[in-house]
């Protein structure tokens, strides 16, 4: 079954939520309707409320770029999605693309968490395959990697996914606000919610691996 | 070239992407849309170095058991032989992995109908000036640490010299090796020249750096999105016309150099 009919089933089975966009089906002769979830309500009254009204799945992207503070959102995952819109869609195929704009690639990574074929990648796997510039990433010691974890992910900071990954097999996350994140906002459960998932460590992480790494190794050699 | 659609392939769009400008991947976006709507396969998605999808998600966004990987990048070079290939598991031409088969062409910018996209570019930017009169600079990154990163550049030089366009010089010029793209003026003897920056996206490079190389600016400015002024062409500078285009990967024909790398593929390495 391909993934739009897949994303299909699981809006008709109760499914209406992925990070901060809402999901509504056969609304205003659209197939399906998103919106930002705390504009839901507006998207219920007369001319959707106010919201600009756009069509299409590529719309996504645009809306899906900026903050409202103007900043770029390279990490899709942050949560700061703008309000103030409502995008109609035709069918789930182009549900599928827009939701792969909005979050990327995190509907495909939930359907294969939930056949088992997902693979998780832990950060010491992730380092070690590094080259170039970032090859250095590798030398940060476990506890420099816990604290990174606990400043740049989670909601709180730039990213609203469920970590997956450990530092590595025998050395689990230290918990934090950011390490227990369930991808799911709002209390919803993961029958009404596709979870943002992360299965390894993204090049932000490990940029600021390096950086931490190099800071590391300057505070040891000041102290050698 | 008329593409024979493949209803039963994917198509997978590598970039760079960038965690500060999304004028970067604003072009790959494009160019997926246009093929998509063209409906030449079952499906069209992009991935990234440094944006998401990263290339090790992408697997998960495909149906499709057959998929061709074109890196929509400039040159051969450390990402097109080395990062591509290792982040999303490639050993070669074709791999087969966890029951799809991957293959792997080369870079839109090293295909020769790249040629016909600078000269087309160029009559837009000048179409009133005379080429033989003209100085055509086509314009790169350029780094010690990589020979691959200049010859497209290179080998486009040698194609249009030899191309009859009737320009009076075709040159190479580059931010980080000579030949400097600071001293265009004193590359071209000619009143006119035009400077064509061989960058997919109007990023950082082509929009930021380049001009005050080329002593349109001051300093660097805003990414081109938010900009409210586009430049204005020609540019009056160090005695001459400078007529400056925007990044050749942002051509929407480039849409087109995709598909003939998948066609070159499936014409060159498929049958081996």
């Amino acid at each position: 079954m391909s993934i739009a009919k897949k994303l299909k089933d699981l809006i008709r089975s109760g499914y209406h939520r992925m990070g901060e966009v809402e999901i509504q089906a056969d609304v205003y002769g659209y197939a399906y309707l998103l919106c930002h979830h705390e504009d839901e309500y507006l998207s219920g009254e007369g001319g959707l409320g106010g919201l600009e009204l756009h069509e299409g799945p590529d719309k996504a992207r645009d809306l899906s770029t900026y903050a409202p503070d103007g900043t770029y959102r390279f990490n899709k995952a942050q949560v700061n999605l703008q309000r103030g819109w409502a995008l109609g869609l035709q069918d789930e195929e182009e549900l599928r693309q827009a939701l792969d704009l909005f979050y990327p690639a995190c509907l495909g990574l939930f359907l294969a968490s939930r056949e088992g074929r997902l693979d998780v990648q832990n950060l010491r796997e992730k380092l070690e395959r590094q080259t170039g510039m970032y090859r250095f990433a590798k030398s940060i010691s476990d506890a420099g990697a816990q604290k990174l974890v606990r400043d740049t992910c989670g909601p709180d900071n730039a990213c609203a996914k469920r970590i997956l990954w450990r530092i590595d097999a025998a050395t689990p996350l230290e918990d934090s606000p950011a390490s227990s994140y369930s991808g799911i906002p709002d209390g919803l459960t993961e029958t009404e919610a596709i979870p943002l998932l992360c299965r390894e460590a993204c090049n932000h992480f490990v940029a600021e691996c390096r950086k931490a790494a190099r800071a590391e190794f300057e505070v040891k050699n000041e102290v050698g | 070239m008329l593409f024979a659609p493949k209803p039963h392939s994917a198509l997978l769009i590598v970039g760079h992407g960038s965690t500060e400008n999304p004028d970067s991947s604003t072009p790959y976006f494009e160019h997926a849309a246009e093929i998509r709507r063209r409906g030449l396969f079952a499906e069209v998605h992009c991935c990234f170095w440094k944006e998401e999808p990263s290339m090790r998600e992408a697997p998960y966004m495909i149906d499709a058991p057959e998929v061709y990987v074109v890196p929509d990048f400039i040159s051969e070079g450390y990402f097109t032989q080395e990062v591509i290939p290792r982040e999303l598991q490639l050993s070669g031409p074709t791999t087969e992995l966890r029951g799809k088969t991957y293959h792997y062409t080369l870079p839109v910018g090293v295909h020769p109908s790249m040629t016909g996209l600078i000269l087309r570019r160029a009559k837009e930017v000048a179409p009133e000036v005379d080429p033989a009169k003209t100085t055509l600079i086509i314009t790169g990154h350029g780094t010690g640490l990589n020979q691959n990163s200049t010859k497209a550049i290179k080998d486009q030089v040698a194609l249009i010299a030899a191309s009859g366009a009737g320009y009076a010089a075709v040159t190479d010029a580059y931010m980080e090796e000579p030949p400097f793209i600071a001293d265009w003026d004193k590359m071209a003897g000619t009143e006119n020249v035009i400077v064509v920056p061989f960058f997919i996206a109007d990023g950082l490079h082509s929009y930021q750096d380049i001009p005050v190389l080329l002593g349109m600016e001051e300093e660097v400015g805003a990414a081109a999105s938010q900009r409210e002024v586009f430049r204005h062409n020609p540019h009056h500078l160090r005695g001459k016309k400078l007529f400056y285009t925007s990044a050749i990967g942002t051509e929407p024909l480039l849409a087109d150099v995709i598909l003939d790398q998948v066609a070159d593929f499936d014409k060159i390495l498929k049958s081996l």
